[in-house]
């Protein structure tokens, strides 16, 4: 360079060139905020197709003999929509998309730490999902999410490209989560110590790395499952010296972390949301921040709870169950924050807030069965059937996907500067609220009374309840289609919103929606915690951020 | 400090934005490194759950490892991770004739351990007990991590080849050479996971 250099102030000052032209600015964008639309775009589009599935599955099992479609194509089915609804929809919604969306602007940061890697990591998702569904086209794997062997080592072809296909997600989710840790730790604004964080970004920290280290440990396994099934290498069958219980242990130290990177940024929704409605600051900021951190590193102490049935030695077996009980812990004493955080307050019934609400009472239930489930002699009698779908599903959907409705009413405004319709919005809660637990509750007892899951017939005496389970299930996704007409709505003929529609006090909500490329004209400087509404906003640096004045100049040129 | 600021010029001007920068990327290099060896555990552990899965070990009909040979081999490795530590050392020190001397003996000495990983494969596939990836639980243990840790060389080979490039064009200068400091960093983890791999092969 024959110019003297930009001397900048560094790293938080640092502002990309204004992206020009369509592509730059909507493909292959390096915009956090638009990376986090991509993502939930491409996550919504990948929930249609896993919810086709979930509803062949539905149809099937109107009929105790099945009979819609072949009991071989029923396995492949169960097995593609739980392995892209875990993979393809809540662990992308939750941390690239509503991750990228929007703890970088909490954090009073421009962009994450490597934007290009955030790129790379999103364009990664796309090729991995159309991998993974197009494994029907050359037999899908049939072995359900977990594809234990040795049924994954027989299965077609697809079980192959099932492998690339999670490992790729995995890829993607590992350099996410490598980005998010440093951004945390690198990027905030001056002022914003770690107990001023937004309880949403403390969400990210706990789950970027698990993200980071469970995912690795996860690729181990699907890449010995890959060798093993493409070149004979043995590591799991039996007939060879392999050992396919060494599968579950690999797949349960990722899948059971898993489980928490699919709820922790969902907590951290949450936590935004609840206070915002209810005018009150969040009960006990310090043990939400702090618990999840614990069930972080707790959710790596526990993965054998899923393999009571498998043989697992006895002197094993106790630690598993007992610290599953503890890991209740934590999440107990969130949820007791949260309650505490509703009591006494003003609450604002709107849409984002019934679905916060609801989180809470479903998460519960889904909570509790978990902790019934972490029971020995129980779990021995209900592993393997309905009860083990009902739980799954009440924390998975009545919390993750719960969280996620929560999120997208709360932040829609920020990415399109328009309103979410509430009207269709409360009818989407309502209907979705109803349909779910009549899917969901009955699966319970069903469970309970040794209906097996992931088989396409089942006993007649359970015909009446699955029949029940069925309709409800098209009730549950009628509620989802009225949620996607209103955004295709929405983002046309909505109500602008403004800067702040709902009145909140984290960063994101002090700047324009949708925020400039540059997300902050001054990086603001951070005097406390955001959540006290009786005090005025703890932020300097903010004055210009609403007003025409020019933008900040893209200094330190590289 | 003995070494020249990071990030200053010739002139002593600190140009904040290349040390942020690096503070990132050291920090992101640190965690992917973290990953990496994540990776690595999984397979050991999948390993040390075979080998203890009450069959017997070593399992029967294998060839025996050569731990002589493998032990000399590691001599090189470990070599190589000292020499690339004085590269590292004179580069800071403004030593660019010896730091490039240095790389360059890095670059061999990984290379032969390459070879000599040849030779040992050589030795077991087409040995008097031909034992190869999918000839049983050791050979599938063996082979792929094995197998993973010179494919981490491999790579680290082909980058320190890229350094010189890059060194000889004069990419680097005395306050910012980030990519000197992520080869060697680099190239320390890789020696740590040998030492790993051969006391849980060679040695127990
Ligand atoms: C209070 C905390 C929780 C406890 C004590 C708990 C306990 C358990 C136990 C013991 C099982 C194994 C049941 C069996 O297969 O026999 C299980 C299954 C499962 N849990 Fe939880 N759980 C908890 C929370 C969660 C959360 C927050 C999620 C996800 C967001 C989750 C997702 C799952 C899934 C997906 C399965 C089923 C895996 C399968 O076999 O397909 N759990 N849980
Ligand atoms: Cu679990």
């Amino acid at each position: 360079m024959a110019v003297a250099a930009v001397h900048s102030g560094g790293i938080a000052e640092h502002i990309h060139p204004e992206p020009q032209g369509f592509v730059r600015r909507y493909v292959f964008s390096l915009d956090h905020k638009i990376i986090g639309i991509q993502y939930i775009i491409t996550a919504f589009v990948f929930f249609m197709l896993s919810g086709l599935l979930a509803e062949a599955i539905r149809t099937q099992l109107l009929n105790p003999n099945g009979g819609f479609v072949a009991p071989g194509t029923y396995n492949e089915v169960y097995s593609v929509h739980g392995s892209a609804m875990v993979w393809l929809v809540i662990i992308p919604l939750l941390t690239g998309g509503f991750g990228n969306l929007v703890f970088p602007l909490q954090i009073g940061a421009r962009d994450v730490a490597f934007p290009w890697l955030n790129m790379l990591s999103f364009w990664i998702f796309p090729v991995a999902g159309l991998m993974l569904f197009s494994s029907f086209l050359m037999g899908a794997p049939t072995a359900g999410w977990m594809e234990y062997p040795p049924i994954s080592l027989q299965g077609a072809a697809g079980t192959s490209m099932w492998c690339a296909a999670i490992f790729l997600v995995g890829v993607s989710s590992t350099i996410t989560g490598i980005n998010f840790v440093v951004t945390i730790l690198k990027m905030r604004a001056p002022g914003m110590t770690f107990t001023r964080m937004p309880l949403f970004v403390w969400g990210q920290f706990a789950t970027a790395p698990l993200l980071m280290i469970a995912t690795t440990a996860l690729a181990a396994a699907l890449a010995a499952l890959f060798i093993e099934r493409q070149f004979g290498v043995p590591f799991f069958d039996p007939t060879k010296g392999g050992s396919p219980v060494m599968w579950q242990h690999m797949f349960w130290f990722y899948s059971h972390p898993a489980v928490y990177i699919m709820i922790l940024p969902a907590f951290g929704i949450i936590s935004e949301v609840l206070p915002t409605f209810a005018r009150k600051p969040v009960f006990g900021y310090k043990l939400i921040a702090f618990s999840s951190m614990a069930i972080a590193l707790l959710g790596f102490m526990v993965w054998a709870h899923h393999m009571f049935t498998s043989g697992l030695a006895p002197f094993l077996q106790l630690p598993f169950m007992i610290l599953t009980y503890i890991i209740g812990v934590p999440t107990g004493i969130k949820i007791f924050s949260w309650t505490a955080t509703l009591f006494g307050g003003k609450i604002h019934y709107s849409t984002a807030m019934l679905f916060a609400i609801g989180f809470i009472g479903l998460f519960t239930i889904g909570g509790i069965t978990g902790i019934f489930l972490a029971a020995i002699p129980f779990d021995l009698h209900v592993h393997g059937t309905y009860f083990i779908v009902a739980h799954l599903h009440y924390v998975l959907v009545g919390g993750s996907l719960m969280g996620v409705f929560a999120g997208m009413y709360y932040w829609f405004p920020k990415m399109s500067g328009r309103l979410l319709n509430e009207t269709l919005g409360k009818i989407h809660f309502w209907l979705f609220f109803i349909g779910f637990n009549c899917t969901f509750l009955p699966m319970h007892w069903l469970g309970m009374l040794g209906m097996p899951r992931e088989v396409a017939t089942y006993d007649p005496q359970f015909t009446f309840w699955n029949r029940f389970e069925s309709v409800a299930s098209y009730l549950m996704t009628f509620a989802i289609l009225i949620f996607f007409v209103n955004v295709l709505w929405s983002i046309r003929n909505g109500r602008r919103s403004g800067p702040n529609p709902w009145g909140a006090r984290t960063l994101e909500w002090q700047i324009p929606s949708p925020p400039h490329y540059y997300n902050f004209k001054h990086i603001p400087t951070v005097y406390g915690l955001p959540y006290d509404f009786s005090q005025p906003l703890p932020y300097k640096g903010l004055e210009e951020e609403l007003t025409d004045s020019p933008p900040p100049v893209a200094a330190g040129v590289h | 400090m003995s070494v020249a600021a990071i990030g200053a010029d010739a002139h002593g001007h600190v140009d904040q934005l290349y040390v942020e920068t690096r503070e990132l990327r050291l920090q992101g290099f640190l965690l992917f490194l973290i990953s990496d060896c994540v990776l690595f555990s999984s397979f050991i552990f999948a390993y040390l759950y075979l080998r203890n899965s009450g069959q017997g070990w070593p399992p029967p009909g294998i060839q025996r490892l050569d731990v002589a040979f493998a032990a000399w081999n590691s001599v090189v490795l470990f070599g190589s991770g000292a020499t690339m530590h004085y590269a590292l050392e004179n580069f800071k020190h403004g030593n660019f004739m010896k730091y490039m001397r240095f790389l360059l003996a890095t670059i061999v000495l990984g290379a032969g351990f390459l070879g000599g990983q040849a030779y040992e494969y050589n030795h077991l596939i087409f040995g008097e007990h031909v034992t190869w990836w999918g000839s049983g639980i050791f050979g599938a243990s063996f082979f792929t991590l094995t197998g993973m840790h010179g494919l981490h060389v491999f790579l680290g080979v082909c980058y320190l080849t890229v350094l010189v490039l890059q060194s000889a064009a004069g990419v680097y200068t005395k306050g910012k050479f980030f990519g000197i400091t992520a080869g060697t960093l680099y190239w320390h983890f890789v020696d740590v996971i040998w030492v790993v791999l051969f006391s849980i092969f060679y040695l127990i």
